[in-house]
């Protein structure tokens, strides 16, 4: 089947699935409410009228919170009287005394560094767009965001944490501490920022932003 | 007025972008990241890094993934023989969440893997039914789910070391680690328009 297509402007009212790569045409639909695609019922996109307010609000948040979940102790046992508690970093700290550098780098990487990368590069972006300012700061960011997207592996930890738990259980008493908290608080937003916005909807809100500037 | 097949749209993987596949390399027109640069019908970046982790898989198997020394004894367990002793102890969820992450989901994305890079590179008979997007979609959900056995051993080594009992990782985290890095990377690296070639 063929479309026209005058110049690469008319591209951007198409829309490919991330899923099964069915080509659509993009409809205008109600604020609030998500496009599926006609094969594989997966979003295709949102309309959100107040994206940049709500994703700038819930980067923050998760920002607080993921600064939160790292200054406290994750878990705390009591081991024969004694008391051991454990934090993410205090937990890479041990990886690298017991000289396994390359366990301790991924976990620094998936489970550290690039959730924190992830909600800095979301608050910079945000702020930007809000002020229409940087153009071409933000494009770099969103590829870079793209990039790190997949390996960010916040929600795994969380679940590895709850598997740890229930293997100690049977031996040991254990606590949760006031980070495990904060860690599934973060999760939470983490994972409701992934779903509701796609980085086609911000390419699209970008070029709408600079064009009026 | 210029016409284009509809068949020759692509989605450009970093801003989602529509654009018209030019044929050998691509720069998408909003990003400017370069769409499929690994030249035609490039399979061999992805064998590679498939091969990596079936290789680092074999170690990660046979040495013990986590050491628990208690009174001057040393006590290895492998991925298995840590599934064993929990399905023996009674916490059967755990058991098999364990072994979902650590076995039944690596072995899986390895033949899926395997089957689509077959698959693009010679007709395997009638195999059009089969969607393969939606079998490249799900190799590339669950990959980091087999990260769960990793992080449960810093975590576990983390939290209990004492004079008298103590948990360290043992060498088979490493191999662990390593082998789902190069399948996530394997699946990345896999050019999504080889499916569409041969459709």
């Amino acid at each position: 089947m063929k479309i026209e297509i005058k110049s690469d402007e008319d591209l951007d009212q198409y829309v490919i699935c991330h899923k099964c790569h069915t080509l659509h045409q993009e409809v205008t639909i109600e604020d609030g409410s998500k496009a599926l695609c006609s094969h594989c019922s997966s979003v295709l996109y949102h309309r959100d009228d107040h994206l940049l307010d709500k994703g700038l609000a819930l980067s923050i948040t998760g920002f607080i919170f993921f600064i939160l979940a790292n200054s406290f102790p994750l878990i705390k046992v009591d081991i024969m009287g004694q008391e051991q508690v454990i934090t993410i970093l205090s937990m890479i700290m041990r990886l690298i005394e017991s000289e396994y550098y390359i366990v301790a780098l991924f976990v620094t990487y998936l489970v550290f560094i690039f959730p924190l990368m992830i909600f800095m590069i979301y608050i910079v972006l945000f702020l930007l767009l809000k002020i229409g300012k940087g153009e071409e700061i933000t494009k770099d960011l969103m590829i870079l965001l793209s990039k790190i997207l997949p390996w960010n592996m916040s929600d795994i930890f969380l679940i590895s944490i709850l598997v740890s738990l229930v293997k100690l259980m049977s031996m040991l008493e254990i606590h949760m501490g006031i980070s495990f908290w904060t860690l599934a608080v973060f999760v939470m937003i983490d994972l409701y920022m992934t779903r509701s916005i796609h980085l086609g909807e911000l390419w699209k809100l970008k070029k709408i932003i600079y064009k009026e500037s | 007025m210029p016409t284009v097949d509809k068949e020759r749209l692509i989605r450009c993987p970093v801003c989602e972008a529509v654009n018209i596949d030019h044929g050998k390399s691509n720069v998408c027109r909003r990003c400017k990241s370069k769409i499929y640069q690994h030249q035609k019908f490039n399979t061999e970046k992805s064998w590679a890094y498939l091969m990596t982790a079936i290789i680092f898989y074999i170690p990660a198997n046979l040495y013990p993934m986590l050491v628990i020394k208690q009174f001057g004894q040393e006590e290895g367990s492998t991925i298995i023989g840590g599934v064993v002793l929990l399905w023996e102890m009674g916490s059967y969820p755990i058991a098999a969440v364990i072994l979902f992450a650590s076995v039944f989901v690596p072995v899986l994305k390895f033949l899926l893997l395997f089957y689509l890079l077959f698959s693009v590179k010679y007709s395997l008979g009638n195999d059009k039914k089969v969607d393969k997007h939606t079998i490249y979609y799900i190799t590339e959900v669950i990959g980091p789910w087999s990260m769960i056995d990793v992080f449960v051993v810093a975590i576990l080594a983390g939290l209990i070391h004492l004079s008298s009992i103590e948990m360290v990782a043992g060498t088979a985290s490493t191999a662990f680690a390593l082998s789902v890095f190069f399948t996530i990377l394997a699946a990345q690296s896999f050019d999504e328009r080889l499916i569409k070639e041969k459709r």
